[in-house]
C-alpha cells in the first residue's frame, strides 16, 4: 500500500454521495477524509492539511462557498466545488472566488477524477516553476515560452501578440476554467465589461481559426458557455 | 418595464395629451367652434385614462381639465366661476368618465395578467403530469435491476450483471435529460426572466457537441457555421439544451438516418439554427402539432420515449417564444426531417 497518497478532503452531508465519491477516490490512489458541515469541513481542512478539497456548496449549517473564502485567506489549495445548480452567474462566482474547478450534479465518475487529476497537476505546475519551463506540451500542441512562437503537429502557427497572450495563459492554468473576467485582466489588465469580453471572444475565434480548431474535430481549447475559457491537459 | 421608465411614460402621455387638447382647444376657439371645448377635454381625460396605469393620471387630468375648461374656455373667461349649471355639469362629467374608464382599464389589465397566468398553470399541469408518468418508467427499470442485482448478486454471470447496471445508467441519464427539461420551464416560469448573453455560435455549437457527445459518442454530426463573426443574445443554457433536444430527437427518431446535420446560417439580421436529417421525417398529421407535446395522458403508455421527446420539444418552443425567435419542423424535399429557429444577432455597433 502507498503511503505517499495524495489527501483529499471531501465536505459533504449526504451519506450515499459521500459513500460514492469516497469509493471512488480511494479506489484510484487516494486518501480520503470526510466532513460533513461547514464546521466540520473547517476543523478538519486545519487539522488535516489536504492535498485537495471537494466541497460540496449545499452544507446543512452554511453555505459551502464561505469555506472557499476561509480557505482562500491563507492557502492557494486547490478547491473543486460542487453543485446542482448550473447557472452560469453561480460558475463565474464561484470562480473569480477562488475555485479551481466547478462541477454539477449528476456527474459522471469519469469526469470527476479528470478534474481531481488536473486541479492537482494545475497546483503542482504553478508551484513549481520559479524557473520557467520554457516548453508547454500538450499532445500535438506546443508552446515556446522564451521565444513566443506555437507549433501544431510540429508546423508554427503565427499568431498575434494577444493571441498569443491568451494562449499562453491558458496554458499556463491547463484543466482548470479561466474566467472571462481572469483573461482580460491578466492579457489586457482591466475589468470585463462589455466590449472586453466581445474583445477576447473576437481573438478566441481567430485563435481556433489559426489553429484550425471547429466543433467535431480535434480542439486543445473548451469554451464554458458564458464563463471563460479551458485548455486541455489531455487529449481524451 | 422599469418603475422609471413606467412613471416617465404615464407622465410624459398626461402631459402630451393635455398640452394637444389645449393647442386644439385654442384653434376650435378661433375657428369659432368654441362650444366643443368640454366635449374634447372629456375625450383627453379619455384617452389618458385608457393609455395610463391606475387611476390617478386620469383623476388628475381631469382635474386639469376641468380648471382649463372653466378657467380659459368658457365664459367668464380667464376667471374661475363653479356656479354656472353647465360649468358643473360638465365637470362631473369629466370626472365620472375618467373614473370608469380608469376602472375598466385597470380591470382589463388585471385579467390579461390572470389569463396569461391560467394558460401558464395549464401547461404546468399537463406537464408534470406527462412527466410524473414518464418517471415512472426508468425508474421501475432503476430499482427493478438494482434490486435484481443485489438479491441474486451470487447467481447472476458477468455479463448479465453489465447489462443490468447498463440499463440503469441508461436510464438515468433519461431522468437527467428529464429533469434538465424541467428545470428549463421553471426558469421560463418568471415570464422573461432570460439570462442573455451575447454568445458565440461556433462556441454554443462546440459546447452542443460535447453534451450530445457524452450520450451519443458513436453518432458524426456535420456541422456548418458561419464565416464571419458574430454573437448573438440569447440565453445560452437554454438553448444549447434546446439544440441538444433537437439533434436526440433525430437521432431517437430519425428511422434510416445515415446523416445528421446542424446548421448556423446568418441571413437578413438573424441567425437561423438549423437540424436536418436524411432519416424517414415526420408524419404528417403530427408536423403541426408537434410542438404542443403529445402530453394527453390517453396516448400509448407504452411509447413514452416519444412522449419525452414530445416534451422536450414543447420545451424547446417555450424557449424559443421566450426569446421572441421563431421555431418550425418541416419535412425535406430530399426526405428526412428539419427543425429550426431563428434569434436575432447583436446589433453591429460603431466601434467594430
Amino acid at each position: 500500500m502507498n503511503n505517499n497518497r495524495y489527501k483529499i478532503l471531501f465536505v459533504e452531508d449526504e451519506e450515499n454521495i459521500k459513500a460514492l465519491v469516497g469509493a471512488l477516490l480511494e479506489s484510484n490512489g487516494y486518501q480520503v477524509v470526510f466532513a460533513n458541515s461547514f464546521e466540520t469541513g473547517k476543523t478538519m481542512y486545519y487539522s488535516h492539511i489536504p492535498d485537495l478539497v471537494i466541497l460540496d456548496l449545499g452544507l446543512p449549517d452554511k453555505d459551502g462557498s464561505a469555506l472557499l473564502q476561509r480557505i482562500r485567506e491563507r492557502d492557494l489549495t486547490p478547491v473543486i466545488v460542487l453543485s446542482a445548480r448550473n447557472t452560469e452567474g453561480e460558475k463565474v462566482r464561484l470562480l473569480d472566488m477562488g475555485a479551481n474547478d466547478y462541477i454539477t450534479k449528476p456527474f459522471g465518475s469519469s469526469e470527476l477524477l479528470a478534474r481531481v487529476r488536473s486541479s492537482l497537476r494545475d497546483y503542482r505546475n504553478t508551484h513549481q516553476s520559479e524557473n520557467a519551463r520554457g516548453i508547454f506540451r500538450v499532445a500535438g500542441l506546443e508552446i515556446r515560452y522564451d521565444s513566443r512562437r506555437v507549433f501544431l503537429e510540429k508546423e508554427e502557427i503565427r499568431l498575434t501578440q494577444t493571441e498569443y497572450n491568451i494562449l499562453a495563459y491558458l496554458s499556463e492554468h491547463t484543466g482548470k476554467v479561466m474566467t472571462y473576467s481572469a483573461i482580460i485582466k491578466a492579457v489586457w489588465r482591466e475589468g470585463p465589461c462589455e466590449s472586453n469580453i466581445k474583445r477576447l471572444q473576437v481573438n478566441m475565434a481567430n485563435i481556433r481559426k489559426k489553429l484550425g480548431f471547429f466543433p467535431g474535430g480535434v480542439s486543445y481549447i473548451v469554451n464554458e458557455l458564458g464563463v471563460g475559457y479551458r485548455m486541455k491537459d489531455a487529449l481524451e | 418595464m422599469l418603475r422609471r421608465h413606467r412613471l416617465l411614460k404615464n407622465v410624459l402621455l398626461t402631459v402630451l395629451v393635455m398640452l394637444a387638447a389645449f393647442a386644439v382647444c385654442l384653434v376650435l376657439q378661433d375657428v369659432g367652434i368654441g362650444e366643443q371645448v368640454t366635449a374634447l377635454f372629456v375625450f383627453a381625460v379619455f384617452l389618458i385614462s385608457l393609455f395610463t396605469d391606475g387611476y390617478w393620471y386620469g383623476l388628475l387630468a381631469s382635474a386639469v381639465g376641468i380648471l382649463a375648461v372653466n378657467f380659459v374656455f368658457t365664459f367668464p373667461y380667464f376667471a374661475f366661476n363653479f356656479t354656472i349649471v353647465e360649468n358643473l355639469l360638465s365637470a362631473l362629467a369629466m370626472l365620472i368618465i375618467s373614473l370608469f374608464t380608469s376602472m375598466l382599464t385597470t380591470r382589463l389589465k388585471r385579467w390579461e395578467v390572470i389569463r396569461k397566468e391560467g394558460e401558464l398553470e395549464i401547461m404546468r399541469a399537463n406537464l408534470l403530469r406527462a412527466v410524473s408518468h414518464d418517471i415512472r418508467t426508468p425508474l421501475t427499470t432503476i430499482y427493478g435491476a438494482s434490486s435484481a442485482m443485489l438479491e441474486n448478486y451470487g447467481g447472476l454471470s458477468d455479463v448479465q450483471k453489465e447489462k443490468l447496471l447498463g440499463g440503469i445508467k441508461e436510464d438515468a441519464e433519461w431522468l437527467i435529460r428529464m429533469v434538465e427539461n424541467l428545470l428549463s420551464v421553471t426558469k421560463l416560469d418568471g415570464g422573461l426572466r432570460l439570462f442573455k448573453t451575447p454568445t458565440v455560435p461556433e462556441e454554443l455549437i462546440e459546447s452542443v457537441y460535447a453534451k450530445f457527445q457524452k450520450r451519443y459518442p458513436l453518432q458524426t454530426v456535420h456541422f456548418e457555421l458561419p464565416d464571419e463573426m458574430v454573437r448573438v443574445p440569447m440565453d445560452a443554457l437554454l438553448i444549447e439544451q434546446v439544440l441538444v433536444n433537437l439533434l436526440e430527437n433525430a437521432v431517437q427518431h430519425a428511422k434510416g438516418m445515415t446523416r445528421l446535420d446542424l446548421a448556423v446560417r446568418l441571413e437578413g439580421g438573424k441567425a437561423h439554427f438549423l437540424v436536418f436529417d436524411d432519416g424517414c421525417g415526420v408524419e404528417k398529421e403530427r408536423l403541426s402539432d408537434i410542438f404542443k407535446g403529445n402530453i394527453s395522458t390517453k396516448e400509448a403508455p407504452s411509447d413514452s420515449k416519444k412522449r419525452n421527446a414530445g416534451i422536450g420539444l414543447s420545451v424547446c418552443a417555450s424557449i424559443i417564444k421566450a426569446h421572441n425567435g421563431r421555431i418550425f419542423a418541416k419535412n425535406r424535399k430530399e426526405g428526412g426531417a428539419l427543425f429550426g429557429f431563428s434569434l436575432d444577432t447583436e446589433v453591429q455597433s460603431d466601434e467594430q
